[in-house]
């Protein structure tokens, strides 16, 4: 583009001398040289510095030539007068000295006049051609940008084929087997670093199938054959310009429907900013904003780019020593030949990214924008449930966001124990306040106690498994909640018998096959009538709710262990989870058929307010509450819902505070972490999602259980001082995260 | 059947169900279950339609696997003897049963122990289940499926398993038929378990017919194949 543009301002230069057309040429290919260096790398200050220092240098020359033009014109008809040559001047000495006109005085005025006029002819050509110039330039960083982002784009998509060919081989490694297909149900996808498989899956597509392959051959045919026809530069440069245009619209769109789901990606802001502060220049910035406009959906790109970004204003060198793997990359030094770097699928058992380079010709304009189109529609395919994870990842791999984000509880949860040996599902488990030790409760009619450091490695796999230590057997039915005592000595256990059971915890390092004691079963509750399904404790009160419609508090190993029962209006319906109200002493929680939640005074037995949404609530049908949880420190109630929401209530004031679309089946469990930052949702959509409580976005999703029947996981659970995330699944399978 | 509205029909136990509702849902056909534990809903949904119709529970369907219908079979036995085990741990205790025993002839050794030990017939029927879930569990022997219908992949080595699994469990319903009587029957009239069992171990042959020296009641419905000679 730069060559081009140069030479047409040569040619409208023309007209004004060869050497204005010289100054001109030297100034242009100055811009070329801008124009170049910047796609050598630099996001834009540095190119566009140097561009305008080409401008002052042509400015230098057509001063030049202007004074000579001057020095000519006046030595051919006056020998005496153009000493001075200044324009104005010479007129009026003439007329000081000469008040008649004379002939040989009109003559010189005329020629004066035709030299002046002559010499602001030049200076207007040299104007216009240092606009044009200008033009050129601009139009060239313009080219320039747009092939740098569709490399950049290319790069990203590069960075996700890498990961991809790490996350199989990984598995590989883990499992033995290959990675699962597309559509394929993902038993352990959750396994290979917690960054789901749907990413693998969802954009492999484009790489490997083969259609895509001959369709881009296709494509290049086509340009050929416009080509012939004279359907050139001009006129794709124009298609290109409007295809953007429509891209970046749509992007536009898309980044705010992000912006507004709020899942955008969570600490973005570190190393986006810094990438752009690092580009003063206002076309860096405009480069940097549409690439972030046209990849802003998706934030693993988004991060990525942004980082590239800061990269690239160093050197490519820089970038490159980042993304070593990816080989040596040239620039050629025309701006429309930009390599093209394809993926070449590799063979599974090789994890190496082989790229093939192949130059591209300077009419490739059309089949990049199209290429860079379909590369944003690949990402705009990945899952949103990952961005983070990716961004995460992303970080990891490069080494230059990680520090830029600051936050030292950002890591990527990984799949680490399996807890196998229950026989049907498992509906909730609860860990130790201290020690690496749970509790799970299964629909076997059992609990088991698990200590994660006694392990067995299992085979060709990176998790371990883990034996129960002890099994708890006393419920005649599914054992569906649990609670555990703060010091962690008791535990207690609701069944769909309608007794709450209490255990003394053994030692996490008894023997499995030790005799049998029956004093680790210490008690049972007996009241409820029907199923027992919530139950939590605080200091050395347990508060259950059950199918009968009651609500209880009781204090176990007293005489009398049943303090008081809250019945809510018949209109309510039955309870269906319980909790403390972590904040205010004396307060429960209890979520209700009707979708409402109702804060009781445990002294008193009154109700304190009711957490009802006016509007949204209105048509309650399906909003059933599968949980709900208090904030540890903040008045606030979490409920998780049969309509995929996770809503969050002011206590004080009892209304809604923030409502969101969370998974993509019924959320039915919940956990918040002891310091109240972080919350984690499971869901019948077989996943696990951790939540950043501060902007309520999603910061890690992981596939972790399968179905049965119609049901997925049961219950979440954060270890209280250790870094571990466990859930429970109705595979009957038990999974801790670290 | 009721599968007009099958779509719409969700399958879940939501927090406050009552207990005579768990569960309680429409039949799924087998053929639409799309889950790798298919075989153990097919099993579970049978039992829950009527226990006592052992011959249709044991009934396998067609183009099934046999070794993972045998393994899923085993697991849900091994699950409702947690339910025996309850009831036996409130009156079997170390000094009542020192040793494992059904009859006088055999004195049964717990397998569990690095050297099998003779321990109290409690602790030998709580530890041979918790042996018994941990193997019916264990990835080394029943790994994880590679096909998406199944979660396990049953190897030929591992069937053997199966049968030696079924032997001992089957001690914990000699030992209670032999000395806790009261709790065997009504235990059994309320899940027909040992008749489920011995229905299954003859027919799949995983136990030798002079092992099974519990009487079957063989009064109340047809189940004229148990030939206890």
């Amino acid at each position: 583009m730069g060559t081009n543009s140069g030479a047409t301002a040569g040619i409208n230069n023309k007209p004004v001398g060869g050497a204005a057309v010289l100054g001109v040429g030297v100034a242009n290919s100055a811009i070329g040289g801008g124009v170049l260096s910047n796609s050598l790398g630099s996001g834009g200050g540095g190119g566009s510095g140097l561009s305008i220092s080409g401008l002052g240098g042509q400015n230098a020359n057509v001063g030049g030539i202007v004074t000579g033009m001057g020095g000519a014109g006046g030595g051919g008809n006056n020998g005496s007068d153009d000493g001075m040559g200044g324009p104005g001047g010479g007129p009026n000495n003439q007329q000081a000295t000469t008040p008649q006109y004379t002939i040989p005085g009109i003559l010189h005025f005329i020629q004066h006049e035709w030299s002046r006029f002559e010499l602001e002819r030049s200076q207007w050509d040299v104007d216009r051609a240092e606009l044009q110039a200008r033009i050129a330039m601009l139009l060239g960083e313009r080219k320039c940008l747009e092939s740098l982002k569709s490399d950049l784009t290319r790069r990203i998509k590069m960075l996700e084929y890498a990961l991809r060919q790490e996350r199989a081989k990984f598995y590989r490694l883990k499992y033995g087997t290959d990675p699962p297909q597309l559509n394929e149900f993902k038993p352990s996808s959750n396994d290979d670093g917690g960054l789901g498989g749907d990413v693998a899956t969802d954009s492999e597509v484009p790489y490997s199938s083969v259609s895509n392959t001959t369709w881009r051959q296709g494509r290049q045919m086509l340009r050929q054959y416009l080509a012939e026809i004279g359907y050139t530069d001009n006129i794709i440069d124009v298609r290109s310009n409007r295809v953007r245009s429509i891209l970046g619209l749509n992007n536009n769109a898309d980044h705010d429907g992000g912006g507004g789901g709020g899942i955008g990606g969570v600490g973005s802001g570190g190393i986006g900013s810094g990438g752009e502060n690092l580009s003063p220049n206002i076309n860096g910035n405009e480069s940097n904003k549409r690439a972030s406009e046209s990849e802003g959906r998706h934030t693993p790109a988004k991060k990525v780019q942004q980082s590239n970004d800061a990269i690239i204003l160093d050197t490519e060198a820089a970038v490159m020593a980042n993304f070593e793997f990816l080989g040596p990359t040239e620039m050629s030094d025309d701006d429309e030949i930009s390599d093209d770097l394809e993926m070449v699928a590799t063979d599974n058992e090789d994890t190496d990214v082989k790229m093939a380079k192949r130059p591209k010709s300077g009419k490739d304009m059309l089949t990049e924008e199209v290429d860079g189109s379909l590369g944003l529609g690949e990402l705009a395919q990945l899952t949103v449930n990952n961005e983070s994870d990716g961004a995460y990842d992303a970080n990891a791999k490069d080494g230059t966001g990680g520090s830029a984000g600051g936050a030292g509880y950002r890591k990527t949860w990984n799949a680490k124990y399996t807890l196998r040996s229950h026989f049907d599902g498992v509906r909730s488990l609860i860990f130790h306040p201290e020690e690496p030790v749970l509790i799970t409760a299964s629909e076997d009619n059992t609990l088991k106690l698990w200590n994660l450091q006694k392990t067995v490695q299992a085979k060709k796999s990176a998790s371990l498994d883990v034996e129960p230590l002890y099994t708890f057997r006393a419920h005649t039915g599914p054992v569906l909640c649990l609670g555990m005592s703060s010091s962690g000595e008791t535990c207690y256990s609701g069944g769909l018998d309608g007794n709450i059971e209490c255990w003394q915890l053994p030692s996490p390092n008894i023997d499995p096959y030790d005799c049998y004691d029956p004093n680790v079963h210490s008690g049972t509750l007996e009241g409820h009538t029907d199923a027992v399904w919530g139950l939590t404790t605080m200091q050395n009160n347990i508060v259950s709710c059950s199918a009968d419609g009651t609500v209880k508090l009781w204090s176990p190993y007293t005489k009398e262990p049943l303090l008081r029962t809250y019945t809510a209006a018949e209109a309510e319906g039955g309870p269906s989870s319980v909790d403390f109200v972590r904040n205010e002493v004396d307060h429960i929680v209890v979520a209700y058929n009707s979708a409402h939640c109702i804060i009781y005074d445990t002294e008193t037995g009154k109700q304190v307010i009711k957490l009802e949404a006016s509007q949204e609530m209105s048509g309650n049908t399906g909003k059933f509450i599968n949980k709900v949880v208090s904030h540890p420190t903040l008045p606030i109630t979490i409920t998780a819902h049969e309509d995929r929401h996770i809503r969050f209530w002011d206590n004080t004031s009892g209304t809604l505070v923030h409502s969101m679309v969370a998974h993509l089946e019924p959320v039915t469990s919940l956990a918040v972490d002891a310091h109240g930052l972080y919350l984690l949702s499971g869901s019948h959509d077989c996943s696990i999602r951790l939540w950043n409580l501060d902007n309520k976005t999603c910061v890690q999703e992981i596939t972790a259980h399968r179905k049965k029947f119609d049901e997925s996981i049961f219950d979440v659970a954060f270890h209280a001082t250790k870094p571990y995330i466990a859930s429970a699944g109705a595979d009957g399978l038990a999974k801790v995260f670290v | 059947m009721k599968m007009a509205d099958g779509s719409t029909i969700l399958r879940r136990n939501r927090p406050g169900t009552k207990a005579k509702d768990f569960c309680r849902w429409p039949d799924e056909p087998l053929e639409e279950m799309d889950s790798t534990l298919a075989v153990q809903q097919y099993i579970q949904q049978m039992i829950k339609r009527d226990p006592s119709n052992v011959e249709l529970i044991l009934t396998m369907p067609e183009a099934q696997d046999e070794g993972v219908w045998k393994y899923e079979h085993l697991r849900q036995f091994c699950m409702e003897l947690n339910g025996l085990a309850v009831r036996l741990q409130k009156q079997c205790s170390p000094s009542t049963c020192t040793q494992m025993t059904a009859t006088d002839q055999w004195i049964f050794l717990c397998a569990a122990h690095k050297t099998p030990k003779e321990c109290p017939a409690i602790d030998y029927t709580r530890h041979t289940l918790d042996g018994a879930a941990c193997l019916l569990n264990s990835n080394k022997y029943f790994p994880s499926s590679v096909t998406p219908d199944h979660r396990v992949s049953i190897k030929e080595s591992s069937v053997t398993k199966l049968g030696s699994v079924c032997r001992r469990v089957y001690r914990i319903f000699s030992h209670a038929y032999f000395h806790h009587r009261r709790i065997f029957d009504e235990f059994e009239a309320e899940t027909y378990l040992c008749h489920r069992f011995t229905h299954f171990v003859t027919k799949y042959n995983l136990m030798s017919k002079e092992n099974l020296i519990v009487p079957i009641n063989e009064e109340e419905n047809a189940a004229p194949g148990e030939s206890e000679a």
